[in-house]
């Protein structure tokens, strides 16, 4: 396998890319399934590229959810990926799902509508992404630059844990730029 | 054939360490009801996703898993077949029971009678596929595609009976399903 380019990557700790791929790598995370989004594209290329890690594409958001239902029930460790507006498609498989089946999956979720975003199709779901985690009732974080991902990921992990639910962690456009 | 004499006749045959995986509504209930075990899961909710989370499970273990999926089912899911084609997991089974319906609602029409899901599968790249319209075909069709991505389309009358128990502890039906996967005591 060709590792060229998640080196460039490993390398650097410091990078908020880096780091969220060291608190992947410490919670254990070994499969990963998801949809691509722009925003993601260091995530995926991670995820897509280390030798630990199962890595599985998927045409639509819910496949992905029930493709790491069905992983973690067989003992993997999986995150799933996908874009805010997928979140909406696959609202149904969270709550229907992950959430009565107690499943403390995480998700990375780019946020697209959120403050500096142009694309009008957006709009709605930027706004409307945190009042649907709230109803779900489950735990999720937006990351904010001025905060050291590597903490927000590992506290996201233990309150998806110590409630049992899935998690989401959301990255606006721009997450990575340090 | 209807539901009740397939599903009799796929929990016949299947070995006893093999993974069931069942869809929502009454093919769920019905086997929760008849053929409740440790080794079952069921899809009461996310609607269409049976298969999907039956590959998670075959990439994720070495047991054999199979799906019953149901035609509308599938319909609302069809790219599952193209992802499962594409990962070819040798250890998944995925049956589709088709009454042409969507039985669990009222029966109403499906659109499985307009296209040959079982040649969608085999283009898809399953390494067996095939439609089966009785019992002993359909249980022999299960030995048959033993050890390689399989596909069988089960073609049913529609009907039967309603009134099954659902799952309701699905919390303790998960513990009791990954413990057994990792073959701890139940």
């Amino acid at each position: 396998m060709n590792n060229s380019h998640f080196n460039n990557l490993e390398k650097p700790h410091s990078s908020v890319a880096g780091k969220l791929r060291q608190a992947l790598i410490e919670e254990g995370i070994d499969f990963s399934v998801g949809v691509p989004c722009g925003v993601l594209r260091r995530v995926i290329d991670f995820l897509a590229h280390d030798e630990r890690i199962m890595h599985i594409t998927v045409n639509r958001e819910p496949e992905a959810i029930g493709v790491a239902a069905g992983a973690y029930l067989a003992g993997k460790k999986p995150v799933i990926y996908i874009q805010n507006s997928g979140l909406f498609t696959a609202s149904n498989d969270i709550s229907s799902l992950l959430i009565p089946y107690r499943m403390p999956l995480v998700l990375i979720v780019s946020l697209r509508g959120c403050e500096g975003e142009d694309a009008p199709q957006h709009f709605v779901n930027g706004k409307a992404t945190m009042p649907l985690l709230e109803s779900f009732g489950i735990p999720y974080v937006v990351f904010e630059q001025d905060n050291d991902i590597y903490d927000v990921v590992r506290n996201l992990y233990r309150r998806a844990e110590d409630a049992q639910l899935p998690a989401v962690l959301l990255l606006k456009r721009g997450w990575d730029k340090t | 054939m209807n539901r009740e004499s397939a599903i009799a006749a796929i929990m016949d045959v299947i070995d006893k360490d093999d993974i069931v995986v069942a869809t929502t509504g009454l093919i769920s209930r019905e086997i929760f009801e008849k053929f409740d075990s440790a080794r079952n899961f069921y899809n009461p909710g996310a609607m269409g996703l049976v298969s999907s989370i039956g590959l998670g499970i075959a990439l994720g273990s070495d047991r054999r898993v199979i799906v019953i999926d149901g035609d509308s089912s599938l319909l609302m899911n069809l790219g599952t077949l193209v992802t499962i084609g594409k990962c070819q997991p040798r250890n998944l089974l995925h049956i589709v029971i088709d009454n042409e319906s969507y039985g669990s609602c009222s029966e109403e029409e499906s659109m499985s009678g307009s296209v040959s899901l079982s040649k969608l599968a085999a283009t898809a790249n399953y390494a067996s596929s095939l439609t089966v319209f009785d019992e002993s075909s359909l249980k022999h069709a299960i030995l048959e595609s033993e050890g390689r991505l399989g596909f069988i389309v089960t073609k049913i009358t529609l009907g039967g009976r309603r009134d099954f128990s659902r799952p309701l502890d699905l919390v303790s039906i998960k513990d009791r399903f990954t413990r057994h996967l990792k073959g701890w005591p139940s």
